[in-house]
């Protein structure tokens, strides 16, 4: 491939946003390939819109004491966090730079802390700004960020992991989870790496990260096969050395940009090295990704599962459909993508998974409401507002990742028409 | 008669003939075995379960939690069950419920994931088949399993390629949601579109046979029915009744995570569990089905052998579970695990691996082949 055509742009596109914009498609065909992926890249960061309400720090601490009060700031959190989530959805449907809201919205997945957990969405709201700036920046400065936030301290019990009563949660995940992965490290490698975190906490008054030394135990641990008076820092190095943290992290970029087949071992270690020559850099990882011959192979276009909001925001970001924004995040969390709120640590169970039976049912039912005609201007029609595509084929090609697989009808019908068909077929299940 | 009681009396009269399942009398003689599975999600501490309140080890090592000895249901002069589960003890006096205690697996992992994905594959370390895969597909063809969630979780019992299940919150939100789906035919194009076009495909096949058998208007299940549990088996007595011929659903109760203030959460989980058990044996009995029904619980580990500072337990290695049932043969089995000898991580050793629970299900239930012979068979049942 030397320049791109309409497909490839398209594919671009679509795998690094959340939907095949129009404008974007056009601005990248006939670009090199590079330097198609390079601008992808550039994208400049586009601020979210101004916060929403969020009782301080301070008062949850004082008021998660008694029972009542426990009650009163339960109830706070979940108005406040109903809040959090639609500044998100706005700012999802509304930024510049759709490839920063993915990624923000990868880390998110890699690392999530919830609502229910942690009680505070001034927390999480600091947290969701932190994973932004390092989306595309270096692997180890965001780790060491994620292990030191506050939301994440409260959301795995770290803050409350002192030498005389270590708590293994967070140290548990940061192995399992973060880096090596199960069948790496030991019930033992745990609970030494448990003991290099204490102490960190974090300030009751202004709800900033804060290490009591008093509390950190500066024994000798053993982490890993290394042996020292590792602090926290120290362990986290370790773990990210480990030759399975950088393939973890390549096998899920390729599960987030390429197919939800099992990857090639062979790409994945490459990948790996890459990221581990390049000093953990992100954005080097990616590019690495977006110019490789399995991200551009036939057999993976249409080979990924849209999330949730590849399929809400998606279709809203590129169709004059409406849906009640308020309402968006709710849909997100029954079609099994919760902003904010993973059931699990492990994060929203995603690739074939996003796919059950039960969301199926959801993501149908979504679809047809929005393609019911409840169109943002009724009155100049839809036509006006799609982009100036000659034939159905040509609106198949912009809308779907690989060819229909229901019939096109046989009767010319509306534009309109057309594409609900094109939005409710199968394959606009996949990208 | 209140006016929709009456609305509803007059369209039997005048429209039942038409309504499929809902006046055709379904034909219960011929219901095959069914299987339900009660998942206790977050690891439920079987100690405080199945209380052992002849062992002074258990008393030492849970001062704060412990449930004494004057307030337990004794069930023998060694056992007795957590006052909370009061529902299950006629069930018990009836002879139609089993205890299995020190129930786990060598090796224990103290991971929520992995060790559920464990349990729900019987298998160490490849996740990716529910181990009703390996027994289901061999009773009947069709339908298989019904997952009942909220959300979009909880089928690790049932994954795989040859199993048909789905996963509904209730049969009237199915019904109504499913007949919208047009049928299509797989397609192999890459594993995603064909994962979709599958999905799409049972969908549509199930959803026509729920909709056959349900019909618009599910049979009302007496009994009280409250939380996630107790509406899931609301919704799996309606399914039954209503001549759905799955063998194996599966629910769930919440609740079991308790890492701090313990008798609080686990007497409310339990309290739960055992009113929502208890309704719908009535309502099985009734029906002449109970014989045919076999209610098993698991959970993804139990708690370690002593309390914590919060007053609660953390992530542990065996448990006690549970087992009812028309069919079901009373009786305490496997041995109560030795609390005076804890491991590193200060848990006890299983005694019961969980597989021979999978393998009597097998073997003596449904008589299949037993993928698990080597681990022996419970007499809890057949």
């Amino acid at each position: 491939m030397d320049k791109l055509g309409f497909a490839e742009a398209r594919h671009l596109v679509s795998r690094t946003g959340f939907s095949p914009e129009w404008e974007s498609i056009q601005r990248l065909v006939g670009k090199p390939m590079p330097q198609a992926v390079d601008f992808i890249l550039q994208q400049r960061h586009s601020s979210p819109p101004s916060p929403p309400s969020m009782s301080p720090w301070s008062r949850i601490v004082s008021l998660r004491q008694n029972a009542r009060t426990r009650k009163m700031i339960m109830r706070t959190a979940k108005t406040e966090g109903k809040g959090l989530q639609r500044w998100w959805v706005k700012h999802l449907l509304a930024t510049k730079a759709p490839l920063i809201e993915r990624m923000t919205l990868f880390w998110h997945n890699v690392f999530p802390s919830t609502i229910a957990k942690t009680l505070s969405v001034k927390l999480l709201y600091q947290q969701n700004l932190m994973l932004r700036k390092h989306a595309l920046g270096n692997f180890r400065t965001l780790l060491h960020a994620v292990a030191k936030d506050p939301a994440m301290l409260v959301y795995l019990d770290g803050h409350m992991n002192e030498k005389l009563a270590p708590n293994e949660n967070f140290a548990r995940e940061v192995l399992e989870l973060f880096t090596v992965g199960r069948r790496q490290f030991t019930e033992n490698d745990m609970r030494e790496a448990a003991r290099a975190f204490t102490g960190w906490t974090i300030d009751d008054r202004s709800g900033r990260f804060t290490y009591d030394a008093q509390r950190h135990d500066t024994g000798q641990k053993t982490i890993l096969g290394k042996r020292g008076n590792f602090t926290g820092e120290q362990a986290l190095d370790i773990m990210l050395r480990h030759p399975r943290t950088a393939e973890r992290l390549a096998e899920r970029f390729w599960a987030e940009f390429v197919s939800v087949a099992r990857p090639d071992p062979a790409v994945i270690r490459q990948w790996a090295q890459q990221l581990v020559s390049s000093h953990y850099d992100i954005s080097a990882l990616l590019k690495t990704v977006l110019t490789s011959n399995a991200f551009w192979a036939e057999t993976h276009r249409g080979a990924l599962i849209k999330s949730p909001v590849e399929l809400a925001v998606g279709t809203l970001r590129i169709l004059p459909y409406t849906l009640p924004r308020d309402n968006l995040a709710h849909q997100l969390t029954l079609m099994g993508q919760p902003l904010f709120n993973q059931s699990t640590v492990k994060g929203w169970a995603s690739g074939k998974e996003w796919l059950s039976t039960q969301s199926f049912l959801l993501r149908d039912s979504l679809l047809r409401n929005m393609t019911r005609g409840n169109l943002r201007t009724a009155k100049s029609g839809m036509d006006r507002l799609l982009p100036a595509v000659s034939s159905k084929e040509e609106m198949a090609q912009w809308l779907l990742a690989i060819p229909p697989i229901n019939p096109f009808p046989e009767k010319e019908g509306s534009k309109q028409r057309l594409v609900r068909d094109l939005v409710l077929d199968p394959a606009y299940q996949v990208c | 008669m209140n006016r929709r009681d009456f609305l509803q009396y007059a369209s039997l009269v005048t429209m039942g003939s038409m309504l499929p399942g809902f006046t055709q009398a379904v034909n219960l003689n011929r219901t095959g075995k069914i299987l339900v599975l009660i998942h206790l999600k977050g690891g439920n501490d079987g100690f405080n379960s199945l209380v052992p309140y002849h062992d002074s080890n258990y008393y030492d090592l849970r001062p704060k939690i412990a449930i004494q000895k004057r307030s337990v249901l004794k069930l023998d002069d060694r056992f007795g069950m957590n006052p909370q589960l009061q529902h299950l003890l006629p069930l018990w006096e009836k002879g139609q419920m089993a205890w299995i205690q020190g129930v786990g697996y060598p090796n224990s992992v103290l991971s929520h994931f992995q060790s559920l994905d464990i349990w729900e594959s019987a298998s160490p370390s490849d996740y990716s088949k529910g181990w009703l895969s390996r027994v289901v597909p061999g009773i009947k063809q069709g339908l298989h399993g019904v997952v009942i969630d909220d959300g979009v979780e909880g089928g690790g019992v049932m994954q795989g390629s040859q199993l048909n299940a789905v996963t509904m919150k209730n049969p009237r939100s199915f019904i109504r949601a499913a007949e919208r789906i047009s049928d299509v035919q797989p397609k192999r194009r890459n594993p995603a579109i064909a994962h979709v076009t599958a999905i799409q495909h049972q969908l549509h096949e199930v959803g026509k046979q729920i909709a056959e058998k349900v019909g618009s208007n599910p049979p009302a299940i007496p009994g009280k029915y409250t939380g996630d549990l107790g509406h899931g088996l609301q919704a799996v007595a309606q399914m039954i009744l209503s001549g759905v011929d799955a063998p194996v659903y599966k629910v769930t109760q919440k609740g079991f995570d308790t890492h701090a203030s313990q008798l609080e959460l686990q007497n409310n989980a339990l309290y739960q569990l055992g009113s929502g058990i208890s309704s719908f044996a009535r309502v099985m009995q009734q029906k002449g089905l109970w014989q045919k029904i076999l209610l098993v619980t698991y959970s993804e580990f139990g708690r370690r052998a002593a309390e914590n500072k919060g007053a609660g337990t953390d992530h542990g290695t065996a448990s006690a579970h549970m087992v009812f049932g028309g069919s079901v043969k009373r009786g305490i089995y496997g041995e109560h695990p030795d609390m005076s000898h804890l491991n590193a991580s200060g848990n006890v050793q299983h005694t019961t691996d969980f597989r021979s629970i999978y393998g009597t299900i097998a073997q003596n239930w449904w008589r299949q082949n037993n993928p698990w012979r080597q681990y022996g068979t419970l007499p809890f049942v057949g």
